[in-house]
């Protein structure tokens, strides 16, 4: 992707005639300005156990709604008994597919343009897909009823993996659109000669397979709705778990055929989304079709394992890397094949023109001449998905692949892991950077960072502790896992990326109110992220104000512009972009009215950043604040000058940016049972200016701990008939405070060129650097035995088996002396 | 998914093992969760609304003749209704069993079946031979079942206690059935019964 870009009219506001913010060096400007840990004003609700989530919604005369699902992961449905669950008490109705298709409603588009079942009729692809829908006059009869729903299946052989989903002789699992094979599509970047003849030329090659498993982002609020059509009004209204309310409109729109302007989509609280919450699932559309037809509101709201089995998953790619180097470390091209799993529909929820999302970053943060790669993707019975979770569409799985495969190297050539690294960076001098696949880099430095997480780790001293332990036999070996990452988030520039052909912009509205407090309204929402907060600084410093009299609303179709979400790190890149020119905007007539305040002309008014007035060039005593202009643009409005202050901005970003991480992992892994033990994880984050360095670091500590997670414990597994065996908390293992290390965050600074206030975003770098580094160390404290990988998630049984292969593994037993005469024991 | 082993009867001929498995009331009788086992071929069965009938004798109370008319029939499917309960999960499975081969003299039994319910499914092969030890007799047993959702999603290491407790109770609670008939069999009504099989 190039940084060619469509100058849009707000590009001039990009570069601040008046400075853009310096937060490194001024910190702010005292009132909550950039680079202030100001705290969190959503806070006070969430403590306080007053946040407003759906299931708190409660609507008079509401319904609620209980899918009935399938048992089986492959099966003709031979037919749905209705009436035993219709006689009861309580039970409302009963939806099948047949109900829906009288409104058109019985499928629904994903976001790949394939079409899923909203209530399956005839043959169902994964194992708890939605199959009828029972609504009553509370949950549990809901729950009783749905239980006396019988469905009839005949059930056929399942295909749960992408391998045996390749062979000729596989059960196919979508003979409704023809197909007479799994496969879905084949992809293919770079230069495939190109990178033949680097690796015919290598000194060394190097080649590994890892898989990276199948997750689930497992957010602690399940998916859910209040659908509540309004017949007087014929509106539709509903309350839902999204990260795309607008977005989330116009598809509801297109699906239902309900103007757009009849749909309003609120997302209040959410509970965390991860990527989970950016498609549609069936239980919105069947809520929304069940209010429409009763006339009543609707709530749908999951359990956990409805959640975990049916909703986005993330990840499931079978990878094998491939490196070619010169005997010195010189990386000349890398090479990967990727198998993906994209379970029973092709519903991956990513924007970007690519089918594989962004995974051609694979060259990470490498100067590599040459890379290739191809992916084959594949339908089977397992829940649709593969992109949710803390990732910006895949780059996730492309930085494990390239930050795994230079430890393989430098293994291979028993260089030290952060010498190949360092010898390979794209240099600082180099950038706007052009990558082998085709990206554009806007800022890095990655030396320095590198050089900063070595020092502050003692890291030479870690090398010599690992050595002294090898040579002693100790019962815990030590590893050191490094991960430089470069992430690329800010989807995206337009022509690049968009929803059902909108294109991803964002978007903000400032309006100043006569006595000069501020509402900003954003076309971005939060799930925890902070942007209560985070977006009032961005205002607060752009136009002098306190961070206190800036209040922010999101998640509203019905009051915020239009704006594509928050997801894939994206909002402060975005739709932090659109806060500081809408910001910019607001400033610019500021200036014509604070000109016409001070009887001088507009461009003999200057504006000071730091203490946010106005004034007349070279006379800072004759100013004016943002405050005061506000009441003017009110009260006495300049003759040219329409009344009021306010402005909007729909910010469509030239570029990406990427953020980037030096990490390192301390691990020990104790040879008697194949426990790891995270002893240090060390995470420094170039993610430009930061707005606010505590939310920033509380972006890093969440992240980490679903890094952890990812690499220690969690997998959506199957067994072979199909079943979720790994659907619930009781088997889908997600980190505790227990499991979670000190975690030692830092930073540098590398500012965005191209962003407004320099800023890359961060709320994924955290998940998408850190499993690499934990099973670096993990490697790297068995590679002297000749381990050179460990699939996710290492747990102890896994880790011993590779120390027992390696001939590591220590008998407990081995070094007690049992007295079994008891010679010595007699003598008590 | 596996199961299997055996069973050790006591004081228990495998031929009158073989009557007593035959049984369809005793078996239920033993077998806990068990509501009824009833040929699916009886006029109006069906799962909603069958009520079985309460209190049929068993050996040795019963009169041989009914019992041996109600026995096992090899080519007939029969229906149960089973309420299991693992852990949180009490799914209720309609069940229907059809008696693949019955082997008079090797006393050995074969049987398939599904079961449905809401949110599980299953599908089984199973047998059984009974042999004779110097203590009495052995019944060994075996099954292979492919377990669908709810139930199977809890994994085997929920399940096994749970069949391995079933099993168990079902065998002890046959002998003990098999020890009252035994000690009150003074008039052969095992011997009888065995020649109207």
């Amino acid at each position: 992707m190039s940084s060619d870009t469509r100058e849009k009219p707000d590009a001039k506001y990009r570069h601040d005639e008046d400075g853009g913010p310096d937060p490194e060096e001024h910190g702010g400007h005292g009132r909550g300005g950039m680079g202030e840990e100001v705290k969190r004003k959503e806070d006070r609700r969430f403590i306080t156990g007053r946040g407003n989530y759906v299931d708190d919604v409660k609507k008079d005369g509401m319904l609620h709604c209980e899918v009935v699902r399938s048992p089986h992961a492959h099966a003709e449905v031979k037919n749905i008994k209705t009436e035993r669950a219709e006689a009861m008490d309580g039970v409302v109705a009963v939806l099948t597919a047949e109900d829906l298709e009288a409104y058109d409603l019985a499928t629904m588009p994903t976001l790949m343009d394939d079409t899923q079942e909203v209530l399956v009729k005839d043959k169902v692809k994964f194992q708890s897909q939605e199959v009828a829908a029972v609504i009553a006059e509370d949950r549990y009869l809901a729950k009783d009823g749905a239980e006396k729903v019988q469905v009839n299946y005949d059930s056929r052989e399942p295909v749960v993996d992408a391998e045996t989903a390749k062979r000729e002789d596989a059960p196919v699992v979508r003979e409704d659109i023809d197909q007479e094979s799994n496969h879905i599509f084949t992809w293919e970047t770079g230069d495939e000669a190109a990178t033949r003849e680097a690796f015919e030329a290598a000194d060394v090659t190097v080649e590994e397979d890892m898989y990276y498993q199948r997750l689930h982002p497992a957010p602690i609020e399940t998916c859910g709705c209040v659908a509540d059509w309004d017949q007087d009004n014929e509106k539709m209204t509903v309350h839902m778990t999204s990260q795309a309310p607008h977005a989330h409109r116009t598809l509801f729109s297109m699906v239902s055929g309900i103007p757009e302007h009849k749909v309003r989509i609120v997302s209040p609280d959410v509970g965390g989304g991860f990527g989970n919450k950016v498609p549609i699932y069936p239980g919105y559309v069947i809520a929304a079709a069940a209010s429409y037809v009763l006339e009543q509101p609707v709530k749908w709201v999951e359990e956990r394992s409805e959640n975990i089995q049916t909703t986005s998953f993330a990840r499931d790619y079978d990878m094998t890397g491939r490196i070619a180097a010169t005997e010195d470390g010189e990386i000349t091209a890398v090479d990967v094949d990727v198998l993906a799993n994209h379970g029973a529909y092709n519903a991956a929820a990513q924007p970007s023109k690519f089918p594989a999302g962004f995974f051609k970053i694979f060259t990470g943060s490498y100067d590599i001449d040459a890379a290739h790669g191809e992916l084959e993707a594949y339908y089977t019975n397992t829940a649709p998905g593969g992109i949710a979770y803390r990732c910006s569409f895949r780059v996730t799985e492309a930085v494990y692949l390239i930050e795994r495969m230079v430890k393989v190297l430098a293994q291979e050539l028993d260089m030290d892991p952060a010498e190949v690294r360092r010898k390979n960076f794209i240099p600082e001098d180099a950038f706007p950077y052009e990558s082998a696949t085709g990206w554009t880099y806007d800022s890095g430095d990655y030396h320095r960072a590198l050089d900063k997480a070595l020092e502050s780790t003692n890291y030479h001293d870690l090398r010599e502790e690992q050595q002294r332990r090898i040579e002693k036999d100790d019962d815990k070996l030590l590893g050191i896992g490094l991960s430089t990452f470069t992430e690329i988030v800010g989807a995206g520039p337009g022509k690049q990326c968009d929803i059902a052909g909108v294109e991803m912009f964002d978007s903000a509205e400032i309006r100043l109110h006569p006595t000069g407090k501020a509402t900003v309204r954003i076309g971005v929402q939060t799930q925890g992220q902070g942007h209560e907060t985070t977006f009032a600084q961005i205002v607060a410093e752009e136009l002098g104000l306190d961070v206190d009299d800036v209040q922010v609303e999101h998640g509203d179709t019905d009051t915020e512009p239009y704006g594509l979400g928050t997801y894939a790190s994206r909002s402060t890149p975005v739709g932090g972009a659109a806060t500081a020119v809408a910001a910019r905007k607001v400033r610019e007539k500021a200036k014509s009215i604070a000109a016409n305040e001070l009887e001088v002309a507009e461009e003999d008014v200057v504006w000071d950043r730091e203490s946010g007035q106005f004034h007349v060039q070279g006379v800072p005593e004759q100013s004016l604040s943002i405050a005061d202009i506000a009441g003017a643009s009110y009260m006495n409005s300049p003759p040219d000058q329409e009344p009021g202050l306010e402005a909007v901005d729909y910010y469509d970003p030239p570029n990406m940016t990427f953020p980037f991480g030096a990490y390192v992992c301390v691990v020990e892994v104790d040879r008697e049972t194949g426990e790891v033990d995270i002893r240090k994880f060390y995470a420094l984050d170039d993610c430009g200016n930061r707005i606010n360095p505590m939310v920033v670091e509380g972006q890093i500590h969440g992240g980490l701990a679903q890094g952890i997670g990812t690499a220690m414990m969690e997998h959506v597994s199957y067994d072979d008939n199909g079943n979720v065996t790994a659907g619930d908390f009781m088997n889908y293992l997600l980190p505790t405070a227990m499991e979670i290390p000190e975690m030692e965050t830092d930073y540098t600074v590398t500012p965005s060129p191209h962003h407004p206030i320099g800023a890359k975003g961060v709320g994924e770098s955290p998940t998408v650097g850190s499993p690499p580094a934990i099973v670096n160390a993990v490697v790297d404290a068995m590679e002297h035995a000749g381990v050179s990988h460990v699939d996710m998630p290492m747990t102890p049984d896994r880790v011993w088996g590779k120390l027992e292969e390696a001939g590591l593994a220590k008998d407990p037993a081995e070094d007690l002396e049992l007295d079994i005469d008891g010679e010595e024991a007699a003598g008590d | 998914m596996e199961f299997g082993g055996d069973f050790e009867l006591e004081g228990v001929p495998p031929a009158d093992a073989w009557v007593m498995m035959s049984d369809p009331i005793a078996v239920r009788n033993a077998l806990k969760g068990c509501r009824y086992i009833t040929r699916m071929d009886d006029p109006g069965f069906g799962f909603e609304d069958y009520e079985p009938e309460e209190g049929l004798e068993t050996l040795p109370e019963a009169d041989p003749a009914v019992v041996a008319d109600r026995a096992f029939e090899a080519g007939v499917t029969y229906a149960a209704l089973m309420q299991v309960g693992v852990g949180s999960v009490k799914p209720r499975f309609e069940t229907q069993i059809t008696i693949e081969e019955r082997d008079e003299e090797a006393h050995r039994m074969v049987a398939s079946g599904t079961g449905n319910a809401s949110s599980s499914n299953f599908e089984m092969e199973s047998w059984m031979t009974i042999g004779e030890t110097e203590a009495g007799s052995r019944i060994e047993w075996g099954a292979e079942a492919d377990v669908t959702g709810r139930i199977a999603q809890l994994g085997s290491r929920v399940i096994d206690p749970v069949a391995n407790k079933i099993v168990n109770g079902f065998f002890t609670e046959i002998e003990q059935q098999m020890t009252d008939v035994e000690a009150s069999d003074e008039g052969g009504v095992t011997q009888r019964l065995r020649n109207m099989l």
